[in-house]
């Protein structure tokens, strides 16, 4: 059975198709402000990329914030339960996924069965989200694709305190005048979206073996300061960011 | 050593000081988180009373227990607790003000493995016979409870002495204020935080003797001190100050910081206890007199009319309101106040503040400000 | 998904329409009490109203107000208003959009007809108390604080001597601004119709209990109103009464509150008042019915405390040990009791930036619920007046989620 899954996040539209227990191919693209074009794109460029054609695809599965208008899809998931779905088809021994996307993150708990156990998400602010890194990003004027390199270099990471985006963005400017090095700050970003991270862990309960997905995963200061943070070894998978993706596929060959 | 120094040291490094003075003297450790704590109580079962005013670090295992809309000195506070770094108590009492202490004490008694736990459930009105029997009958009820949890015997004579202990810790604190209030240059806003703070944090005998020396060096320098008569004067309000910094900030923009009306500051030395009598009675009797927190209710405009009188009897040019964000009594009486303070035609300028602060560049204008308006 | 429209007219509460002719009614009367020398009070929504109604004097719930305020959609613009004024905009919705009302004459109904007198009891908050002395400074009246000692883990005979004689004092109170003594005959009746009203309500929430629910706490944020404005009135009684009968009809005819019912709820906190019908329809479309909540139970909650003979005396120890006014832990523990009782399958906890005392706390109690029930438990955050709280995409996802997990572990 061939099936794919569509993942419309915030920030970036993801695409997967699997076949029998094997990834064919995925997709990543920005979403820009058509949600519903964006979910399109992604899989039309993934079937062209992989020369899948579009009637050979059983079920589609969409999830993530955009997953109401992607209108070929067979059925809609939240993006929990196929973050879930694809750490369990990938790594079946993860018990926790700590999942960090554009404007939301997630500490998920899973069962022996690989089953969502629990879930706790980030409260209404932006702390400890891609979007967050993406205003400090600016507001140093550092690519963000440079973030995890940069800060892996910082031996005393700056104190960033405050919970509210728009006051820590403010903090990171006062730290910039201070002349404080920035990579310093960086790491400091990091180590602040690990304690917001390591609080909603807190919550569902941390059990190892942990996987990181969502785009976040790629900034490799993220997870070494969480990993610092809650003490344990974090799994990075290469297809962490299209995790969700390969989730909804995986959940599409159940229906 | 001398007495600045010392109290800079303890106020740098609270835990380390009073792990030591525990090792050093035997004696339980009490913490307590309000101004409302009748430390005569702890003293006189031969405790030894310390005060918690948040974290100076990251806070993230409070944010487990604690929404983000709760203040940063009630998520603070936990956060110290969770982490175990003040493990050395023996104990921590918790005195009923707001909605968010009183839910840190739930809180802390289901999450803190170490020390008792005491609630010390006050009145929230002041201003009856019944609410101050009731303020009488719920201390009597503490030195019962906080005697069997440390297992010590609280007399009457043990009272009278940690009374008069404390009676002069205030008059102390209370003439400092003074000295400083007639002459600003005496001692810097920041080291008169310092010496504030450190009160609450450290041995009270040993405090006891080190202001009564501050109080004879500050009033030799007074003999000799010229007045400046070009300084702001400005008076310092809201609940609890966790902030040094504003004060050199306030100073170099030319103002002064002459009295304030904090939890952790004037409030905490003003009246005594009376000596006459039972002592309980007079430890209750000065908590119904003292200046109100708004957590508690003493009469409609009893603050409003304490901030003017402060404003009038210190010549105070202005007033800065500090108020923690998330701080419900505070943000409640404010506008009232404010409307007061207008009619009264006194300069005031509201900060809404957290912990750490906001970027240094941003208070530095305010205060500037602010400063060139009064 | 959808059903014809005499499935819908089936599924309806008729005594919706009675309830809203009383409030109506209720409202006119507090509106014109000054033509008909009638004494207006503001009282908070846990505080002692029998001795009101023992003395004529009409009871006003500024808390009732905000709901409807909150209910038509008009927080937004007081809440702003009240920050126009120098109210932070972390305050108490509630509080803010009152006090913004007063001065405006705004909201649903042109504002609250303006009071004689404030009565103002902590059991609930302490935020009741800062609003009450706003008011009381604004409108220049005398208030009456009944203060109720927080029962952390106990019911001190401290705080017992203290609010027993409170009441005393209420009743001086009240007879100093009324002008004529209290009748004792008249009190002693009003409070044996306020405990059956109590008796009442707490039948009508019990019906819950059935399967399917012939209810959902939607239903019972609705008819709440009556037993906190009106408790201790015959018309609350005759009210209930008829909605008992309403519901234990609906069980004898199988209709539930919802099409299908196959997944049941618990409800925490205060609702979301501008949302209640988005939130109702959402869970119904997961066949999930929120059948009970611990909100409208804390009226009738402290009930073992009353003595239905000796009202006054024991009303307070009733209103010191109300759901708002004990320790997280037993707050969680009467969770689980309501959990087992009404046999639900998942806890919803609404995280109301509004309202502290009910809000910090919550996980804990979610933590305790997991780990002695272990149902599934969701977090909304969001706020019960002030719609700018409220993000609807993330909570859809959150409720998508949650009901999948109650789904994969039920089937």
């Amino acid at each position: 059975m061939r099936t794919a899954g569509i993942d419309i996040g915030s920030i970036t539209a993801k695409a997967a198709v699997v076949e029998d227990g094997k990834i064919l191919g995925t997709n990543v693209i920005f979403t820009g402000y058509n949600a519903e074009a964006a979910g399109v794109k992604v899989y039309e460029d993934l079937l062209a990329e992989t020369g899948l054609d579009a009637s050979s695809v059983d079920k589609i599965v969409s999830t993530g914030y955009g997953r109401n208008s992607v209108k070929f899809a067979d059925r809609t998931f939240t993006e929990i339960m196929a973050h879930a779905s694809g750490a369990n088809f990938l790594k079946p021994e993860v018990r926790t996924i700590i999942d960090i996307g554009g404007q939301d993150s997630k500490a998920i708990a899973l069962d022996e069965r690989g089953k969502v156990k629990n879930f706790v998400m980030n409260d209404k602010c932006a702390a400890g989200t891609g979007r967050f890194l993406e205003v400090m990003a600016r507001a140093l004027e550092v690519d963000l694709d440079e973030f995890g390199a940069m800060s892996l270099r910082s031996d005393a990471p700056s104190k960033i305190s405050s919970l509210c985006t728009v006051f820590a963005e403010s903090e990171v400017i006062s730290l910039i005048a201070r002349g404080e090095q920035r990579f310093d700050i960086i790491a400091g970003i990091h180590e602040s979206i690990a304690a917001r991270i390591s609080a909603m862990i807190a919550r569902v309960g941390l059990t190892e073996p942990v996987m990181i997905t969502g785009g976040v995963a790629r900034n490799a200061g993220v997870v070494a300061a969480l990993e610092k943070k809650l003490g344990v070894k974090i799994a990075v998978l290469s297809s962490a960011q299209a995790n969700g993706a390969i989730g909804a596929a995986i959940l599409a060959s159940s229906l | 050593m001398d007495g600045m120094t010392e109290f800079r040291t303890i106020v740098d490094q609270p835990y380390e000081y009073l792990q030591k003075l525990k090792n050093r003297s035997g004696k339980k450790m009490v913490g307590y988180v309000c101004s409302y704590t009748p430390e005569e109580i702890i003293l006189a079962a031969g405790a030894h009373p310390a005060r918690f005013f948040g974290t100076k670090r990251q806070i993230h295992l409070a944010d487990s227990h604690l929404q983000s809309y709760s203040c940063s000195v009630v998520r603070g506070v936990l956060e110290e607790g969770l982490s175990g770094r003040i493990g050395f108590l023996d104990g921590m009492v918790f005195p009923h003000t707001c909605d968010s202490i009183q839910r840190l004490s739930d809180i802390w008694r289901m999450n803190i493995p170490f020390g008792f736990h005491l609630d010390l459930v006050l009145p929230v009105k002041l201003n009856t016979s019944s609410a101050q029997d009731y303020m009488v009958d719920v201390l009597k009820k503490f030195r019962t409870d906080l005697g069997r949890a440390l297992k010590a015997d609280i007399t009457d004579d043990a009272l009278q002495k940690a009374i008069q202990t404390m009676n002069a810790i205030r008059q102390s604190i209370r003439e400092i204020y003074e000295m400083r209030s007639r002459n600003p240059r005496l001692m810097s806003g920041a080291d008169l935080y310092t010496l504030v703070r450190a009160a609450m944090i450290m041995d009270r005998e040993r405090l006891a003797s080190l202001l009564a020396q501050t109080v004879s060096e500050m009033k030799a320098g007074a003999a000799r001190a010229a007045e400046d008569g070009s300084l702001k004067r400005l008076v310092l309000a809201g609940g609890i100050c966790n902030h040094p910094d504003i004060y050199p900030m306030i100073e170099e923009a030319g103002g002064a910081v002459v009295w304030d009306d904090f939890c952790t500051g004037a409030r905490y030395f003003a009246e005594p206890v009376s000596e006459e009598g039972d002592p309980v009675s007079g430890i209750a009797g000065r908590l119904i007199r003292r200046v109100v927190c708004p957590a508690k209710h003493a009469g409609l405009d009893r603050r409003a009319r304490h901030i003017i009188r402060l404003v009038q009897e210190h010549n105070a040019r202005g007033v800065i309101f500090l108020l923690f964000k998330f701080c419900d009594p505070h943000a409640f009486d404010y506008p009232d106040i404010k409307k007061s303070m207008d009619e009264a035609g006194i300069p005031v300028l509201l900060l809404e503040i957290e912990d750490p602060l906001p970027g240094e560049g941003q208070l530095r204008t305010r205060f500037e400000a602010f400063l060139e308006m009064v | 998904m959808s059903e014809g429209n005499s499935e819908k007219e089936k599924r309806k509460i008729k005594s919706e329409k009675k309830m809203r002719d009383i409030m109506t009614a209720y409202y006119i009367d507090a509106k014109t009490a000054r033509q008909n020398n009638k004494k207006v009070a503001w009282i908070t929504s846990g505080g002692p109203v029998e001795p009101l109604i023992a003395m004529d004097i009409i009871p006003v719930y500024p808390e009732n107000h905000g709901a409807m305020i909150g209910a038509s959609k008009m927080g937004v613009d007081l809440c702003e208003k009240a920050e126009k004024m120098g109210y932070s905009n972390d305050l108490c919705s509630y509080a803010r959009s009152d006090i913004s009302c007063a001065t405006v004459n705004g909201g649903p109904i042109g504002g609250l007809p303006e009071p004689d007198m404030l009565v103002c009891c902590n059991n609930i908050c302490g935020t009741v108390l800062k609003w009450y002395e706003v008011q009381a400074r604004y409108f220049n009246i005398p208030l009456f604080i009944f203060d109720t000692p927080f029962c952390h883990t106990e019911y001190t005979k401290e705080a017992k001597r203290y609010v027993e004689r409170q009441i005393g004092e209420y009743v001086a109170f009240l007879e100093s601004v009324c002008g004529f003594p209290m009748d004792q005959d008249r009190m002693k009746e009003v409070g044996r119709v306020s405990f059956e009203g109590q008796k009442l309500w707490q039948e009508v929430l019990d019906t819950a209990v059935h399967k399917p629910s012939p209810m959902t706490a939607f239903d019972a944020f609705f008819h709440l109103a009556l037993i906190v404005t009106l408790r201790g009135t015959q018309q609350t009684i005759d009210y209930y009464r008829g909605l008992l009968a309403e519901m234990k009809d609906r069980i004898e005819a199988g209709i539930g509150a919802i099409p299908r019912e196959q997944y049941r709820l618990l409800w925490d906190n205060l609702p979301i008042w501008y949302r209640m019908k988005w939130l109702s329809q959402k869970f119904a479309e997961h066949d999930a019915c929120l059948v009970a909540d611990t909100y409208t139970s804390a009226w009738c909650g402290a009930m073992k405390y009353i003595d239905e003979n000796k009202f006054l005396d024991s009303m307070a120890e009733a209103y010191s040990r109300i759901y708002l006014n004990i320790g997280v832990d037993e707050m969680a523990n009467m969770v689980i009791a309501m959990i087992d009782k009404y046999q639900v399958d998942g806890f919803v906890l609404h995280s109301n930036r509004s309202c502290k005392p009910y809000s910090l706390g919550q996980f804990d109690i979610q933590r305790i619920v997991e780990k002695e029930r272990n149902i599934p438990c969701l977090m909304i955050e969001a706020d019960m007046v002030d719609e700018r709280s409220f993000s609807e995409s993330q909570i859809s996802t959150r409720i998508d989620a949650f009901m999948e997990i109650i789904k994969d572990r039920k089937n």
